[in-house]
């Protein structure tokens, strides 16, 4: 997996992942809207914005999952392409069907088959692999459980163990906190704090204004456009929050109470 | 059925002579376009609520299915009285009913289950209990009228054929027994065969029999000659009343729940929550389409109906946006096709073409050795012009057609463009990397465009007076300051607020 | 961790098992169909000359190969465009009759390349307006029936028509099989098994998360069109044994009868081609009993029956099974409930073998407190005297046992995090020393100790200042 040393154009810090002028249209209406975004190695980065602001588009659009209408994404100053292996990907639990015959196991050592390449099967180095990262995020008892066996929680940390299984240096998550379990909830999070503690750089898709200023340390307001982005303490202010709510900010404040954001 | 026939012809035959409606009847051309436009009206209208609820599908499932009620129908019939029905009985439409019904019932007992996708469910259950019917027909039932053609295509050709008869005048029945003057009574040898001796055989023992006794029905009575006055007879076919009342039902269901199957197939929620019993409709929906598929068994067989359950809805579908309209519009293509299906089945498209001419077309060039005398199943034709109705819908429908859709398209993509360049601009202008961002030789890598397509934009935009370039510097002139405003205003708050 | 060690052995003995229960499974088919053969000579008095034999080989190879691609019509639910995709086969069936008469190879390329003309049509019609997937198939399956048709009845006024057979196509006719059919059968079934084995992982991947596998560089569309034309070219062999009517079910049918059994692709798959061989062979030996009993509706009812026992009898999915399960669940939460009942009824007027009376515990529990009663006293835990039931020694300690468990499952929930404790699933059903490493345990008996303590001693306080104010 050796990335191409190219030339960033924009060199004031290193971006694990730089997007400049993105704007995505569905029916000609904008989902998302000349976005340009400077995600820097290493910080644990939650996309918050209000529902059909483009959270998921925006990280499908930088997978090329959906066609873009303009603009460029580049990781580590490489194309998707050329850096596919670098990249690791958690889609929304919803989007398979659970019922497919396979194991957690086998779910989880999906994750090698994109180094594997065409027609390579998996071998037992690979599985191993797999159960280690399925011990990672507390699931080892359940690899030969059938998925649909699983609860949500658990689904979710297979799916969050098949993206560790990439090695990759940058993860993209769309929702995985959505409808889980307190003892999931947790989970995930030990890891995504030791994700960034081995350098990685993590991007995720959140909806919870309450827990946010916890977890992350990063954060991109989004509402169709960027409204900011940046470091959380200077960027999850009640101004930007309102800018990307609009009116509906009052519950607001609770939120930011329990955060501590009134503090500062 | 017999009276209700009786009641259409009185009416008719105050604008038309007995002659001319018998000629008219014994066309099978009109037959065929009367029952097929029938079929078509009926189907189409149920269609359309089957295509709303996203249920396309199970009409083919029902439709395949009716055959085990009429099997098994005909099947009891005859052990339980002896005799088998006319496809026209009361009991075979009882019993095509419940089959339909069963199929529904058998797939969701299925998926019910848990373990089988409704797709799968309903694969597994039609092609099961079509198979038993299937099977039970080959082995069991030996009439023509249940043969595998029948199942295939029906017989919508010689409905005219299978007609009853209505006297209107001298109306003479007439029976004849052996007392009566007109008999004709000969004497026959009782144990001729059984001695094996010659009817001359002095211990020959003979009895009276009559040849001619029995009832005549007035017509046979007139042939015959014993009546003076031929009768007036009208021969009217039993597939027209089949359909007619099949058609009349639907139109009769659909008139008086129009409320509520319009509620329960937009939001059964909402219609089991306020008390119409979404389930009933259902089922009674499916009733009907199994009533009418019995009804179409006769003329198309089994599986071309679901044609018309499915083509013309999905045409209307393209053309309007309003249940009403949709529910006139298919019923008008599913006829349409009907009455034209009859020309093509003889090899005339519409007038415009004859398959005759382009088979023999073909064998000039290459030489095929193609039979070139055209005809073929009118039922298959009929389906072929209804889906020839719903590409011409498909291609040029006003709204959702590819022509209108593609120029629309054209014009919206032109417009984004215009939007996303502006929207640029104004994201940059004046900002500290504006020189690198808008230079307008390099303007296109910023979006990934081609050179050409960013020119293009670019001069459009400077001829609608929104942009300006100076010293190859891209910058918004006043107006595309406002337009660029007025975009976020509408387009980019209204998403999120709606949302 | 020794309590997770213990959960994975048994996983592992679970799997493995599964294992197992698969090959018996095929063993016991495979001695049904080697019981069969007797059978169908001596009852049905099929007699097995080289026609028969061809015939049953052809059916059983097609059932194989149906039964294996099938699984992924299946999985892609993609079952009904399976139906459309077989009466779309038609016209080309009858357009390659036309231009070069009856060779079975160019009838499946015609009806190959209409039914793929289906596909493009239904993705056309989806692609670019509103109309829904079943819809577009529905339009698919009726209009290109319908020109099969017509083809057909054009076809049967040629006077070499009759001797065409081409009505077999509709409803399937094993007695058309001959030993060519059979290689071609068994070649082209080769080829698509090949290119099965190589894109396994892909198609695996595709079919549960087409998402991600984009998203790893997978090209998504290229390998779904791989896939449907190989389940395309399953339909069109198939056609001339199972008939484009009964096609589907041929398709689907053992590949769900194949997913009861077992949760693993690769084992479904081996068992689907076991299950259509089966449904296929006997099928086409049972059709051949009656020269006018066409075959594909026989085939369909012997696979819809392996479904059925398949539904109702396969371990841990089916239907009986889960009722057997649904009822062990019963009886097992009652006489929990039962003995928890009785144990603190008894704690509450002094000692723990004290009876309660049993209209008293009908009158609050209902059937669940018979139901409980009666397993418990099975057990040994509760004996009935009087009228009145009470726990025995056995039942004491049992009831001991399970209300500490509960008490420290909740001690768990509110202290888990104070105490540092590992994060596990909450589960009171289960032991908590099983889910806990043992030192865990003893924190929270700890903690659970100190509870009980300061409530009893505050207990005592209280009414003492209760007394004092009273005076």
């Amino acid at each position: 997996m050796s990335v191409r040393s190219g030339k960033a154009p924009h060199d004031d810090w290193a971006a694990a992942l730089e997007i400049d002028d993105l704007t995505v249209a569905y029916n000609s209406r904008p989902a998302i809207w000349d976005i340009d975004l400077r995600v820097p190695e290493g910080v644990l980065m939650a996309v918050i914005g209000p529902n059909g602001a483009g959270k998921s588009t925006l990280i499908k659009a930088a997978l090329k999952l959906i066609p873009r209408a303009a603009g460029t994404v580049r990781f580590y100053g490489q194309p998707y392409e050329q850096v596919r292996g670098l990249v690791g990907y958690v889609p929304q639990r919803g989007s398979v069907d659970w019922d497919f015959p396979t194991t957690a196991l086998d779910v989880v050592s999906m994750g090698l088959y994109g180094r594997l390449g065409w027609i390579r099967r998996p071998g037992q180095g690979d599985r191993e692999s797999a159960m280690h990262a399925l011990q990672q995020v507390g699931m080892q008892d359940f690899a030969d459980r059938q998925i649909s066996q699983l609860s949500g929680g658990q689904q979710q940390r297979t799916f969050l163990a098949r993206a560790l299984v990439q090695d990759a240096r940058i993860y993209l998550m769309d929702e995985p906190f959505a409808a889980v379990d307190a003892v999931t909830e947790r989970a995930i999070i030990t890891i995504l704090r030791e994700l960034r503690a081995r350098g990685k750089t993590v991007v995720v898709v959140h909806h919870d204004l309450q827990t946010a200023p916890e977890y992350f340390d990063w954060v991109t307001l989004l509402n169709v456009e960027i409204v900011a982005s940046g470091p959380i303490a200077a960027t999850f202010t009640p101004d930007n929050l309102r800018q990307t709510y609009g009116g509906r900010v009052a519950y607001l404040h609770e939120g930011q109470r329990i955060a501590g954001l009134e503090d500062e | 059925m017999f009276f209700v026939e009786e009641v259409v012809i009185q009416l008719l035959l105050n604008f038309v002579a007995r002659e001319e409606l018998n000629a008219f009847l014994r066309d099978p051309q009109h037959t065929a376009t009367i029952v097929g436009s029938l079929i078509a009206v009926s189907g189409a209208l149920l269609g359309t609520f089957l295509l709303l609820r996203g249920m396309s599908l199970t009409s083919d499932a029902i439709s395949h299915t009716v055959l085990l009620g009429i099997v098994v129908a005909f099947i009891l019939m005859g052990s339980v009285f002896g005799q088998h029905p006319d496809l026209s009985s009361v009991w075979l439409i009882v019993g095509a009913a419940a089959a339909g019904v069963a199929t529904v019932l058998l797939t969701e007992l299925i998926y019910r289950s848990g373990l089988v996708k409704q797709d799968a469910a309903l694969g597994l259950a039609f092609p099961l209990l079509f198979a038993i019917a299937v099977i039970l027909v080959s082995r069991v039932v030996s009439d023509v009228h249940l043969d595998e053609d029948a199942v295939m295509v029906g017989e919508i050709g010689v409905a005219w054929a299978n007609t009853n008869s209505h006297c209107l005048s001298g109306c003479e029945s007439v029976t004849i027994t052996p007392d009566d003057p007109r008999a004709e009574l000969t004497r026959q040898c009782t144990n001729c065969r059984d001695l094996g001796i010659s009817p001359r055989d002095d211990k020959a023992e003979f009895t009276e029999i009559c040849t001619n006794c029995g009832q005549y029905s007035p017509a046979q009575a007139w042939q015959a000659g014993f009546t003076e006055q031929e009768p007036a007879l009208v021969f009217w076919p039993k597939s027209i009343t089949v359909m007619a009342v099949m058609t009349l039902l639907t139109l009769l269901a659909i008139v008086l729940f129009y409320k509520e199957l319009k509620l329960s197939t937009f939001d059964p929620t909402l219609a089991a929550a306020l008390g119409f019993r979404p389930t009933l409709l259902h089922y009674g929906l499916m009733v009907l389409v199994s009533l009418v598929a019995v009804g179409a068994f006769d003329a198309v067989g089994s599986i071309l109906v679901v044609a018309f359950f499915i083509i013309p809805p999905a045409a209307a579908y393209l053309l309007t946006d309003r249940l009403p309209r949709m529910l006139v519009y298919s019923s008008l293509i599913g006829a349409a096709g009907a009455y034209t299906g009859y020309d093509l089945a003889r090899g005339n498209l519409l007038g415009i073409a004859n398959l005759s001419d382009i088979l023999a077309g073909l064998n000039d060039l290459f030489g095929l050795g193609l039979s070139e005398s055209w005809d073929s199943s009118i039922s298959a034709s009929m389906v072929l012009m209804t889906f020839f109705f719903f590409l011409v819908a498909w291609t040029f429908s006003p709204k959702y057609g590819l022509v209108s859709t593609m120029l629309r398209r054209r014009n919206q993509r032109r417009s984004f463009d215009h939007q996303v360049v502006l929207g640029h601009i104004h994201h940059h202008q004046g900002s500290a990397s504006a020189s690198e961002e808008l230079a307008a030789s390099t303007l296109y890598r910023h979006f990934r465009w081609t050179p050409a397509k960013m020119q293009r934009t670019l001069r459009q935009l400077r001829a609608r007076n929104l942009v300006q370039i100076e010293a190859n510097l891209v910058s918004l002139t006043e107006r595309g300051e406002t337009h660029a405003h007025q975009f976020r205003e509408t387009q980019l708050t209204n998403e999120s607020v709606g949302e | 961790m020794t309590g997770n060690d213990k959960l994975t052995t048994k996983n592992r003995r679970s799997d493995r098992s599964s294992d197992r229960r698969i090959w018996l499974l095929i063993a016991a088919i495979a001695l049904v169909a080697t019981l069969f053969v007797p059978f169908s000579q001596f009852v049905l008095q099929v007699e097995y000359d080289y026609t028969l034999r061809t015939v049953a080989l052809g059916g059983s190879l097609l059932g194989i190969v149906s039964g294996v691609l099938g699984c992924f019509a299946v999985l892609r639910r993609q079952s009904l465009l399976g139906d459309a995709l077989s009466h779309a086969a038609l016209p080309g069936v009858a357009i390659a009759f036309l231009l070069a008469g009856r060779d079975l190879g160019l009838l499946l390329i015609g009806a190959g390349v209409t039914s793929w003309l289906g596909v493009y049509f239904i993705r056309l019609v989806t692609g670019t307006t509103r109309i829904k997937q079943d819809a577009a198939m529905g339009i698919v399956l009726a209009a290109w029936f319908a020109a099969g048709i017509a083809l057909l009845v054009y076809i049967q006024a040629r006077p070499d028509a009759s001797q065409a057979g081409l009505d077999t196509f509709i409803f399937g006719q094993a007695a058309a099989i001959v030993e060519g059919d059979v290689r071609l059968i068994a070649a082209v079934g080769a080829v698509a098994f090949i290119v099965l084995g190589l894109f396994w992982k892909e198609f695996k991947l595709i079919t549960f998360d087409p998402e991600f596998a984009g998203a790893n560089g997978f090209r998504v569309n290229l390998l779904s069109l791989l896939l449907s034309t190989l389940i395309v070219a399953a339909i069109v062999l198939g056609l001339q044994l199972a008939g484009v009517i009964l096609m589907v079910g041929m398709l689907i049918a053992s590949g769900i009868a194949a997913r009861q059994w077992t949760n693993q692709l690769g084992q479904m798959v081996i068992l689907s081609a076991v299950f259509g061989a089966f449904a296929g062979g006997v099928g086409a030996i049972v059709s051949a009993v009656d020269a006018d009993v066409p075959t594909g509706p026989l085939i369909v009812v012997v696979a819809f029956l392996l479904v059925a026992v398949s539904l109702g009898f396969a371990p841990g999915r089916g239907l009986v099974w889960t009722l057997l399960r649904q009822r062990s669940d019963r009886r097992l939460f009652a006489a929990q409930t039962m003995l928890q009942d009785l144990y603190h009824y008894a704690l509450d007027h002094g000692r723990a073998d004290l009876p309660a009376p049993e209209p008293f515990l009908v009158g609050v529990r209902g059937a669940t407190a018979r139901e409980g009663l009666r397993q418990l006293q099975a057990r040994g835990h509760a004996q009935r005297s009087n009228g009145a039931w009470m726990l025995t020694p056995a039942g004491i300690e049992a009831a001991a046992r399970d209300d500490r468990n509960h008490l420290l499952w909740s001690v768990y929930r509110q202290y888990g995090d104070d105490l540092a404790l590992p994060v596990v699933g909450e589960d009171r059903q289960q032991d908590i020393a099983d889910v806990l490493p043992p030192a865990a345990v003893a924190k929270l008996e700890y903690k659970l100790d100190t509870i009980r303590n300061a409530a009893a001693s505050s207990a005592q306080q209280q009414p003492q200042t209760g007394a004092v104010t009273d005076h």
